[in-house]
């Protein structure tokens, strides 16, 4: 009587294809959309606010890295600083000449601040300057900045001899000057000067933004100013760069070298790019703490799906469903629900990364790891979650899952 | 329809002194020592008031519990030993459920819950909605395939039932207390089904307390404090 040999079991075992699984799996989300949609709130929240963060720290990165390449890191700014004498410490008049000397040096562009108010015209001297300030420049200040112009042209050989003027960009707006295309007059230390050019902004010089140039000659002719350098712009060939750093104060100031401070501009954009790096962990921090809350969510909503569903366990294990079908069933739902959240996440992030980057005029740069990072971490979140709830159901005996009180 | 020549044994179920402790506390015998045996093409009526045992039986005989002592033998085959994962297939192969509660699935037309049946035997897609279509016209309810449960009935809801247990052409149907949800009406349309079912060469062991549902059965067996009372047959 006894058939119960294996080969005979193994035609009765219960079968079910990965499409069947899938099917399965999904019927507890087409029932229950709204519940589904809200679970996973939580979960695209977290994918959104990660590939956001990191695709718009890498779109501002890669700007600032851009500009930085574009600017270059081989400019170096020479300015005297606080000696242990009581006044103020200058650079001597022929420092410029002596920097010119130094081997790897291709350009050097003195200024000099002139002390004195700008203004639009000569009928507002109330002392409110705007901040403008009026510096006289080397011909060389704009390409030694491997600056631009808005509108118009910078100093030249003509130019610098007559009561012309250049102005930064944020000189410029302060004083409502748009374009030169009206030859302006501005009240310039007491004497009228003409724009003949207006400045995009200097990233490694940000000072000059707000300054009014006008040339040596023009400053020595109309103003009576006749005074050394204040600051020199150096560029040198980049592997040299740290050789002439150091030999910089001895150059300029051979009996006091501490007298002389050496800075190199770009510095301030690397900084800007750590900050923001620093920045960019406290958002991914948050992030990963939205993304906590959501699987919580998740595996919260699966654990009362199982209860729920009590009945329907047992009707499947009485259809013949083995206790990995189970598992699976609600595996997959939990998957289908984390996977859904993070596609729509990556998709907000990318959306949230390039209206942004748009707005700002950065490239837009939402790297690939981004996006796989993303979706796998929605997995990883969906089978965390879909643990506990899943072993639960299939670990239900029949019995009590067919009870119905 | 049911073909018997293909059966390997005379009896679609066997038991052999099947007894069933829960070990508590308190320790309960549900059954003791019961035995039986059904053939092929039976309606088997098995009544008994509640706590006599009766769930307990039912869920011995479908493999959704394993007996403390006893052997089960289904199609001639024992199944007291058997892995969960064996068991799971003899119950998508060889037992059809019909439960007091209908349990159809919301959200699946009747014919997809009809298909349920055939959910995990490893019958491709086309075959399983091709059959149980077949399925719910047997049991009159063909025009009704693409309705939602809440759109039936309860005596459609638990014809479709019938329909998703019977789809797999197992060797005996278990109805528990199929009635039980039914009026009085919907109940002899059902019964009547049953019987007719019955006729054309399926099994059927109908669990009730219900003395006038167990009329249509051929052979009642009467369950009294975990035990055979009496075995009558018409």
């Amino acid at each position: 009587m006894d058939h119960s040999t294996s080969d005979k079991f193994s035609e009765l075992h219960s079968k079910m294809g990965l499409r069947d699984i899938l099917s399965v799996g999904s019927s507890g989300l087409r029932t229950r959309r709204v519940r589904a949609a809200l679970s996973v709130i939580g979960i695209t929240i977290g994918i959104a606010a990660l590939v956001g963060i990191l695709g718009l720290s890498q779109s501002g990165s890669a700007d600032l890295l851009k500009d930085l390449d574009a600017l270059g890191t081989n400019l170096l700014t020479v300015q005297a600083g606080d000696g242990f004498r009581s006044q103020q410490a200058s650079l001597s008049s022929d420092a410029t000449a002596m920097i010119d000397r130094i081997g790897p040096v291709y350009e050097v562009s003195a200024t000099t601040k002139i002390t004195g108010g700008v203004f639009l015209n000569d009928l507002i001297q109330d002392g409110r300057t705007k901040g403008i300030t009026i510096v006289a420049a080397d011909l060389n200040l704009l390409s030694a900045q491997r600056g631009s112009l808005k509108s118009g042209k910078f100093l030249d050989e003509m130019t610098s001899q007559f009561p012309f003027v250049v102005l930064g960009s944020v000189a410029a707006e302060r004083l409502g000057i748009r374009n030169t295309s009206a030859n302006q007059r501005i009240w310039l230390k007491g004497k009228w000067f003409i724009v003949i050019g207006i400045m995009e902004p200097l990233p490694l010089a940000a000072d000059l933004d707000r300054s009014a140039i006008i040339g040596y000659p023009a400053a020595y002719k109309f103003l009576g100013f006749d005074e050394p350098p204040g600051v020199i712009y150096v560029r040198a060939y980049p592997e040299h760069i740290h050789d002439v750093r150091s030999v910089m104060p001895a150059t300029v100031n051979p009996e006091n070298p501490e007298e002389v401070q050496v800075g190199r501009a770009s510095d301030v954009l690397e900084a800007r790019i750590a900050a923001s790096d620093t920045f960019l962990n406290l958002f991914v921090g948050l992030g990963a703490v939205a993304l906590l809350v959501g699987t919580i969510g998740i595996a919260n909503v699966m654990v009362i799906a199982v209860i729920e569903r009590r009945n329907e366990i047992g009707l499947r294990r009485a259809l013949g469903a083995t206790k990995f079908h189970i598992a699976s069933q609600f595996l997959t739902e939990s998957l289908l629900l984390s996977i859904l959240g993070g596609i729509t996440g990556v998709v907000v992030g990318m959306l949230v990364t390039a209206i942004y980057a748009i707005s700002q005029d950065w490239s837009i740069v939402i790297p690939v790891y981004v996006i796989a990072g993303g979706i796998l971490c929605s997995i990883l979140i969906g089978g965390i979650a879909g643990f506990y709830p899943a072993m639960r159901a299939a670990n239900m005996s029949p019995t009590e899952a067919l009870r119905t009180k | 329809m049911i073909n018997l020549e293909n059966r390997p044994s005379q009896f679609a179920l066997e038991l052999k002194e099947i007894s069933k402790i829960y070990p508590g506390p308190p320790i309960v015998q549900a059954l003791s020592e019961i035995s039986m045996a059904v053939t092929h093409g039976e309606l088997l009526g098995i009544i008994g008031s509640s706590g006599s045992g009766k769930t307990t039986l039912l869920h011995i005989m479908g493999t959704l519990s394993i007996p403390s002592s006893g052997s089960i033998f289904i199609d001639g085959r024992n199944v007291v030993g058997m892995s969960d994962k064996q068991l799971s297939g003899v119950r998508s192969q060889q037992i059809g459920f019909v439960f007091q509660e209908f349990f159809l699935l919301p959200g699946f037309s009747a014919l997809e819950n009809v298909a349920n049946g055939l959910l995990y035997s490893g019958i491709p897609s086309d075959e399983r909605k091709e059959r149980s279509f077949e399925m719910l016209g047997r049991v009159g309810l063909g025009h009704r395939a693409n309705h939602l449960p809440n759109e039936l009935s309860g005596g459609e809801q638990q014809r479709v039932a019938v329909a998703r247990a019977l789809v797999h052409n197992p060797s005996f149907v278990l109805a528990d207390e199929p009635t039980g949800n039914l009026d009085s009406e919907n109940t002899a349309s059902l019964m009547g089904l049953l019987t007719t079912l019955n006729e054309e060469g399926t099994t059927v062991i109908l669990i009730t307390h219900d003395l006038e549902v167990a009329e249509s059965a051929q052979r009642k067996i009467t369950l009294r404090d975990g035990r055979v009372d009496s075995d009558l047959s018409r």
